[in-house]
């Protein structure tokens, strides 16, 4: 079997579970990542084990390998559920969804909810339903509508239009009250560059502004793959300060938010050193592209 | 009249405050803030607002971002209307 019937072969059965989806979720996403893992296993590309150990020097060849692997499983299982969000909705992935009570009614608004591209970022939205106050969240194309409390809005189109949904959080925040949930990394737009994992990553200007501008918080939120579904989880606060604590917003807001930015990366780096297999590709990319 | 002068000019000084610009000319109305013109990123053209906001005590001016580019003589005519419109100049 050549490379590309292989290919052809794989994304049938990828299409078959995405058709599944809908029905049996539970069913069809711990299918697609077993045959993620296949495919990478049987491939040995994207990512390479190679690739996994220029980011994570320490893991010897065969835990890169099943690292690689189950980074295509993870990559596999999000495609079926993009798929799965677009056709029937994000009602098939609400069961899916775990986060401690505790862990959400921890959270208090004004408060921004940083999330990246790990793990399984697209099945974080049955979470956001549950947070105790107004949530709009910032997408780049959105897959589906969302309905109250929840508020999805697109980032895309121009500047100006940017600029619209950027003035929109900040009101959302400061007059509103409530949680605004955005990507902090592989997002268009400027971005502040800062090292991470022996490399250099682009992360978003805009939420290191908008924490400036508001005061409110900005918390990591992440999602990951689980035999039994997803489970949700918050880090701390960020803080600007952790080193260099005399920092002043007021007095040079550039420095305060690329400090913000450089501990968010800290952040990023340590639960991946701890998680290395929720490495999103697209993240993957973006750090093998960058310099070292 | 005066009044409408000095809210011209402080827009105008706020501008020039964002973008670094070395004082010289006026900036032409017809000057776009965003790509075109100034250059302003989404984030500066929004602080551009919040500073306009502030100086003049303003109801937010998010409506701006709305529609058609927002250009130098379309913020100095929302802010002059703004400030009128709270009554605390007659043009």
């Amino acid at each position: 079997m050549n490379r590309d019937t292989g290919r052809q072969v794989f994304d049938a059965l990828e299409r078959r579970l995405s058709l599944l989806a809908p029905a049996r979720p539970r069913l069809a996403l711990s299918g697609s990542q077993v045959l993620g893992q296949l495919r990478n296993r049987i491939s040995r590309r994207w990512p390479s084990p190679v690739q996994i150990q220029t980011l994570f020097p320490t893991l010897d060849r065969r835990a890169a390998e099943r690292i690689a692997w189950r980074i295509g499983g993870i990559e596999a299982c999000n495609r079926v559920l993009v798929d799965c969000i677009r056709r029937a909705g994000i009602g098939p992935v609400r069961p899916l969804i775990r986060m401690s009570a505790a862990a959400l009614s921890a959270l208090r608004p004004p408060l921004l909810l940083g999330t990246f591209h790990v793990g399984a970022v697209h099945a974080l939205e049955p979470a956001l339903e549950q947070l105790p106050g107004p949530v709009l969240a910032l997408r780049h194309g959105p897959l589906h509508t969302a309905a109250p409390p929840l508020e999805i809005v697109s980032t895309e189109g121009d500047e100006q239009r940017r600029a619209a949904v950027f003035h929109r959080a900040l009101t959302h925040l400061l007059q509103g009250g409530g949680f605004v949930v955005l990507a902090l990394d592989v997002v268009p737009g400027i971005g502040l560059q800062v090292p991470c994992l022996g490399r250099t990553i682009e992360l978003a200007r805009g939420p290191f502004a908008l924490a400036r501008l508001t005061g409110a918080p900005l918390v990591p939120l992440v999602a990951r793959w689980r035999r039994s579904g997803v489970e949700v989880l918050t880090g701390e606060p960020l803080d600007p300060r952790e080193t260099e604590p005399t920092l002043d917003a007021a007095v040079d807001p550039t420095a305060w938010e690329s400090a913000l930015a450089a501990a968010t990366a800290r952040w990023l780096e340590r639960y991946l050193q701890g998680a290395p297999a929720e490495l999103g590709l697209g993240l993957l990319r973006s750090l093998l592209s960058s310099s070292s | 009249m005066e009044m409408g002068r000095a809210i011209e000019d402080e827009v105008r000084a706020l501008l020039r405050s964002r973008t670094l610009l070395a004082p010289g000319p006026a900036l032409a109305e017809e000057v776009r803030l965003g790509a075109g013109g100034l250059g302003l990123d989404s984030i500066s053209l929004v602080e551009v607002l919040l500073d306009c906001e502030r100086r003049f005590g303003l109801p937010p001016l998010i409506d701006l971002l709305e529609g058609p580019p927002l250009t130098v003589g379309r913020l100095i005519e929302a802010v002059r209307a703004a400030v009128v419109e709270d009554g605390r100049v007659t043009r």
